[in-house]
């Protein structure tokens, strides 16, 4: 057990530091979903009237796609240089591997959500508060599971920026529904914020378990 | 081949006396009028389709656990059977929804589901179709297969919580009579049938397809367990 | 009415199609495994 968080806490770090060496992620996510809330603006005519009804939606759009790059580049570049089939060849668990390679690009949508929320209570004035935040944090961490489950499946597919997009989103409509509820309360919208939530951490523990158990059928070579 | 040319005809047969049941014996609905007569094969492809779903997961659970590829090649080829019953069920559902619903489409959980179902295994098809046939894709889309299914459930339950904030139409369900109700189960166990014998003739031509790699047959839907073919 | 005959037309074409694009590809395949042996 300890092993396998090592693993993954090593892997996470591994492909954190190149990220932070690089730095072609993060930057390009950010301008991408303030690009995003600008167009928003333009497409939808918010004003502060309306901006509690779009902001949820223009949340997740951004979200999704963001997730998508994210996610996706996941596994692209360990199969440029092939170290992936060198961490399975060691004895370390292919579910830890995944699970370090998972939290890694959680981690760098979750930067990139430090970006969006702020910026759109500075565009739009939706409130940012702790319900919000917790609201996507959940979400992300089963996105996260899934997205790169399905990233590592296409990684070696033709046409994988367009079967990914294809496999993942079906999975993560249970999060986009439980999630857009909860972000639409926090914002002010009427509802039941604790249900959403509850929901959404019952979709992230059977998601994450269901991850787990694949990822050793998927990462296998 | 004659065996399945047999059963096709067989099939054909059954689903023409379905036919005749649903234009000529069941009495037309109160309410619907005529349109109604398009439940009993749009349920029916349905529930069809939901069969070769479950194929498909018990093909890809077994596959994952022995590596047996006809498991793998049953749930490929219930997989393509399942996503034309969904379409035919899609289709006949839109042309149902307008006369009664006065709308094509409406986002509940049954509709969107049955959507999201169809998406999900057209993205089966199409990872086997781009991915390089092997065991690798095999077992990639043993996962995808597995996922999708148990993914439709949520789904469902997703949008029908959600729904309780938003409600919308509802499908109003009366008990049948007996006359419809007959003709309902006539026409589902002959669709019932005539899903069996598709995916039975596609299983056969995977079985083919797995002997006989070449590059003529590339073109031919469904991705074997088999050397790789060289890259289009 | 329209709705009525469109969607069994549909439905009709659609697997009574599949069914025959299937068994003439099911054919196709056992003449070229035949010629091969």
């Amino acid at each position: 057990m300890t092993r396998s968080i090592s693993v993954a806490y090593a892997v996470a770090r591994k492909d954190l530091t190149s990220e932070w060496r690089t730095r072609e992620l993060v930057p390009a996510l950010g301008q991408f979903v303030v690009l995003a809330l600008v167009i928003a603006n333009f497409g939808f005519q918010i004003d502060s009237r309306n901006a509690t009804v779009i902001a949820p939606g223009v949340l997740w759009l951004a979200l999704v796609f963001a997730g998508l790059v994210a996610f996706g580049r996941a596994f692209a570049a360990e199969r440029e240089q092939a170290s992936l089939e060198a961490m399975l060849l060691t004895p370390a668990p292919p579910a830890a591997i995944f699970a370090g390679k998972a939290i890694a690009a959680a981690l760098l949508l979750i930067v990139c959500e430090m970006v969006l929320l702020p910026a759109m209570t500075l565009f739009f004035g939706t409130p940012l508060n702790p319900a919000l935040i917790v609201a996507v944090l959940l979400a992300t961490v089963g996105m996260a599971a899934v997205g790169c489950l399905f990233a590592a499946i296409v990684a070696r597919v033709r046409s994988r920026e367009v079967l990914l997009p294809l496999l993942t989103l079906p999975l993560w409509i249970p999060f986009i529904v439980a999630g857009g509820q909860a972000v639409q309360v926090a914002m002010g919208a009427s509802g039941n914020y604790n249900q959403a939530v509850a929901l959404l951490i019952d979709f992230d523990i059977l998601f994450l378990v269901l991850t787990s158990l694949a990822a050793r059928f998927v990462l296998d070579d | 081949m004659t065996r399945y040319t047999r059963l096709a005809g067989l099939a054909v047969l059954l689903m023409l006396a379905a036919g005749a049941l649903i234009f000529f014996y069941a009495p037309e609905d109160y309410l619907q009028k005529e349109p109604q007569r398009i439940f009993y094969l749009h349920v029916s492809a349905a529930i069809a389709a939901f069969a070769c779903f479950a194929v498909v997961l018990g093909g890809s659970a077994v596959y994952l656990r022995t590596e047996s590829a006809r498991a793998d090649r049953l749930a490929r080829a219930a997989a393509l059977v399942g996503v034309v019953l969904t379409t035919v069920t899609l289709v006949m559902g839109m042309l149902y929804a307008k006369p009664i619903w006065g709308t094509f489409w409406t986002w509940d959980a049954r509709l969107t589901s049955t959507l999201v179902l169809w998406i999900i295994y057209a993205g089966y098809l199409l990872l086997r179709r781009l991915a390089e046939p092997g065991q690798q894709t095999a077992r990639f889309a043993a996962v995808v297969g597995i996922f999708g299914f148990v993914d439709v459930p949520i789904v469902y339950f997703s949008v029908t919580w959600w729904r309780g904030h938003h409600p919308g139409p509802v499908i109003v369900s009366n008990a049948l009579p007996p006359e419809m109700l007959f003709t309902f189960m006539v026409t589902m166990a002959c669709t019932l049938f005539l899903a069996a014998v598709m995916v039975a003739i596609r299983y056969r031509i995977e079985t083919l397809m797995d002997e006989a790699p070449s590059p003529a047959s590339a073109h031919l839907v469904g991705a074997a367990a088999r050397e790789p073919e060289p890259a289009r | 009415m329209i709705y009525l005959v469109a969607a069994y037309v549909f439905g009709v074409l659609i697997l009574g199609g599949f069914l025959a694009l299937s068994l003439s590809q099911l054919r196709e395949l056992k003449a070229r495994a035949s010629t091969k042996k």
